[in-house]
């Protein structure tokens, strides 16, 4: 990690349900570059899984984002793109959304947590 | 108004919302809602009332913006059934009503035409009561310019639109200033139009729009405060009727703060006993199970007016009325809904119930 | 000479491990402290979540759904995160903090303005406190993920200090010991040969001096007039 890298990531990015994205939005993390791209995805039933997993890939490729906020219930349906994710930057989180309730047995980060508690 | 000649060609249509209004989910029933431990239960419950034909079909879990969608297809389609049978000047006053919520379309598709978004993704989102024939022509447009035309053009808000915005308005001003602009005309233009139709319907419209101007008035006043909106922007956009119309708006237009809204509120009666508990103040983070916002107490009053509206009879003031009072009943629904799905109990009772 | 080098090496690696050791350790205890933390944040960011999309509900009552217009009003971020460093035993952890200096203007602050306005703004302190929190989280995790990397990477090295260098070092130790101590006993051998031939040399010096010696003693005093046996000459 470059001392510059991460001097630079100031975004925090949001792919979720409409409500949390909607949430996160009127906190003021929304944000368009000079490119159009915004910084959040909006998942419904009629994103398809190629899309979530495009629009994460390329969020974790810009040099600009520092956090990636994503929903449990979506992370559940890329579980093998996550488990394989292990940079430090940008962070991926893994929130709750209103319909589906936290479920800490499924965050592969705390996956991790308890197996080194474990021990 | 010749009451005579009412049943003639209002008679069945009152008829019919009236029996819509029986309809409305009573106290008991609330009280059974809100006992319910899972949406499961929550859908069981909503089984004995009007939406079960709508909620029948769901497939568990629903979701609550589910529910809340079903709720407002049930909504229309009973409001469909009485356009289609109404005949002026019912089916005008009814269409009157929809204009409020082609106001907010129209403004959904502008935002999405000023963003150059797909403006055809957007129709689905629209309130279908607002939904205006030529609203697909709307999409077509991508320009903010073409859009103006096509509105003047195609829409039934011509008039609006006219009177209070140019093309370049919708380019410059802020979406909100836009609607709260559109709103208030529409709600000067149904005002005068509820007085043509003459007494009793005169008399119960103006309460209930008047109530409705105040309630405008008083949330643009607290809302703008600390924001970028100037004291007579402010002003322009207070709805030119109302029980504080005009004096309490000049000095309402110049206040800064929350304490100052409250000393002219309290100067009238009917709001006066309404301020009492209720909590002012937007910042104050933390919510009590009991707080009461000055919303409530709008929403409480309104359903009080509308109730009153059935007491009487040979006026058109009980569509407008039943409509409110369903789509309370709807948010009700959805807010129970809510909170047994977000396990927030201490709150559910925070509804406006009606009957 | 070479002996003394790697004495020094062996010294050094020594050194190395027990503070590589240290560092682990050190890492180790701030690891395990970062772990519970994390443990407890995400636990509670559950409770906060569900908090602020109540929130949100409470908006859609009263003013319907605002998603669309507010998701088209975002354009730049007025919530952004700053990294800041920590250090940790050599290791830079990155923090991330709110940025205030972006902080304050709103560009939601007129949405619904005819309606809910209220609750909206209450939404978005709920909501701000929220994310503030998953940004916590977030260093948190980003702190836990390198924290994971270093301390493999510290413990991979101690051990290979420990199970691969040090042996070694101590291997070639012990060989030019056995090396030097080989030559040291060749030396004594070829000291001794050497002793031996030259206590040879001398024991045959001294013998042919003894030989000589006794030869010469032996050898009766000349008597020239006796050993010259005169043959008679006749004349």
């Amino acid at each position: 990690m470059a001392q510059a890298a991460h001097k630079d990531r100031t975004l925090i990015a949001a792919i979720g349900d409409e409500d949390t994205v909607t949430g996160l939005l009127l906190a003021g993390i929304g944000d368009i570059d000079s490119h159009q791209r915004p910084n959040f995805l909006v998942v419904d039933s009629k994103t398809t899984q190629a899309t979530i997993e495009e629009e994460f890939t390329s969020f974790t490729q810009r040099k600009d984002i520092a956090i990636i906020l994503i929903n449990q219930h979506i992370a559940d349906e890329m579980r093998g793109i996550l488990d394989e994710y292990s940079a430090a930057f940008p962070t991926v989180l893994e929130i709750p959304s209103k319909d589906h309730p936290y479920d800490p047995s499924k965050d592969s980060v705390l996956k991790r947590v308890q197996l080194l508690l474990g021990d | 108004m010749n009451e005579i000649y009412f049943n003639a060609y209002a008679g069945y249509l009152e008829g019919v919302v009236r029996g819509y209004r029986d309809g409305l989910i009573t106290a008991p029933q609330y009280l059974n809602l809100t006992q319910c431990e899972t949406m499961d239960d929550l859908k069981l419950q909503l089984a004995t009332t009007d939406y079960a034909s709508f909620l029948q079909n769901e497939p568990s879990p629903m979701s609550t913006s589910t529910l809340s969608a079903r709720c407002t297809d049930a909504l229309v389609a009973e409001f469909q059934y009485l356009q289609q049978n109404a005949a002026e000047p019912i089916s005008k006053f009814l269409d009157y009503i929809t204009y409020g919520y082609m106001i907010d379309n129209v403004i959904l598709l502008i935002t999405g035409t000023l963003h150059e978004r797909d403006t055809h993704d957007l129709l689905e989102k629209c309130h279908p009561l607002g939904f205006f024939d030529t609203m697909p022509a709307l999409c077509v447009a991508t320009t903010v310019q073409d859009l103006y035309s096509t509105v003047l053009v195609d829409s039934p808000l011509a008039g609006y639109f006219r009177e209070c915005l140019s093309a370049e308005d919708l380019n410059e001003l802020n979406i909100e200033i836009i609607r709260n602009t559109l709103h208030k005309a529409y709600l000067e233009d149904f005002y005068a139009y509820c007085q043509s139709l003459g007494e009793p319907t005169a008399s119960i419209m103006s309460d209930i729009l008047k109530l409705e101007a105040d309630r405008r008035t008083v949330n643009i006043t607290i809302n703008s405060f600390g924001t970028e909106l100037s004291k007579d922007d402010r002003a322009k956009l207070y709805p030119r009727l109302g029980n504080m119309y005009p004096e309490a708006q000049t000095r309402l237009a110049r206040v800064d703060d929350i304490d100052q809204v409250k000393a002219i509120l309290e100067q009238y009666s009917e709001y006066k006993a309404m301020l009492v508990g209720v909590s002012l103040g937007a910042s104050s983070g933390g919510t009590g199970a009991n707080d009461v916002t000055l919303e409530d107490r709008f929403f409480a009053r309104e359903v009080q007016f509308n109730k009153d509206s059935f007491e009487q009879q040979f006026h058109y003031g009980v569509f407008y009325s039943w409509l409110r009072l369903k789509e309370q009943e709807i948010r009700n629904v959805v807010w129970v809904a809510e909170c047994i799905s977000q396990q927030q109990k201490d709150k559910i009772n925070n509804y406006t119930s009606i009957y | 000479m070479n002996l003394t080098t790697t004495k020094t090496r062996l010294k050094g690696a020594e050194t190395g491990h027990s503070l590589l050791k240290r560092k682990s350790e050190a890492l180790t205890t701030r690891f395990r402290a970062i772990v519970r933390k994390i443990e407890d944040a995400k636990l509670k960011m559950g409770k906060v979540m569900q908090n602020a999309s109540f929130s949100l509900a409470e908006v859609a009552y009263i003013t319907g759904d605002i998603s669309y217009q507010v998701r088209e009003s975002a354009k730049h971020a007025t919530f952004r995160v700053s990294a800041k460093q920590e250090n940790v035993s050599g290791v830079l952890l990155p923090a991330f903090e709110r940025d205030t200096r972006t902080g304050g203007g709103s560009q939601f602050e007129l949405t619904g303005l005819g309606r809910g306005g209220q609750q909206i703004q209450k939404a978005r302190a709920v909501y701000m406190t929220a994310v503030e929190m998953l940004v916590e989280l977030a260093s948190l995790q980003t702190a836990f993920v390198i924290l994971d990397e270093v301390i493999k990477l510290t413990n991979r090295r101690v051990n290979a200090i420990e199970y691969v260098i040090i042996p070694r070092i101590e291997n070639t130790i012990s060989y030019i010991n056995s090396e030097l101590d080989e030559q040291d006993r060749e030396e004594f051998y070829r000291l001794k040969k050497i002793q031996g031939k030259k206590k040879e040399r001398a024991a045959v010096a001294q013998r042919e001096t003894d030989a000589k010696a006794t030869a010469r003693r032996e050898m009766p005093v000349r008597d020239i007039l006796a050993e010259q046996v005169d043959e008679d000459i006749i004349f």
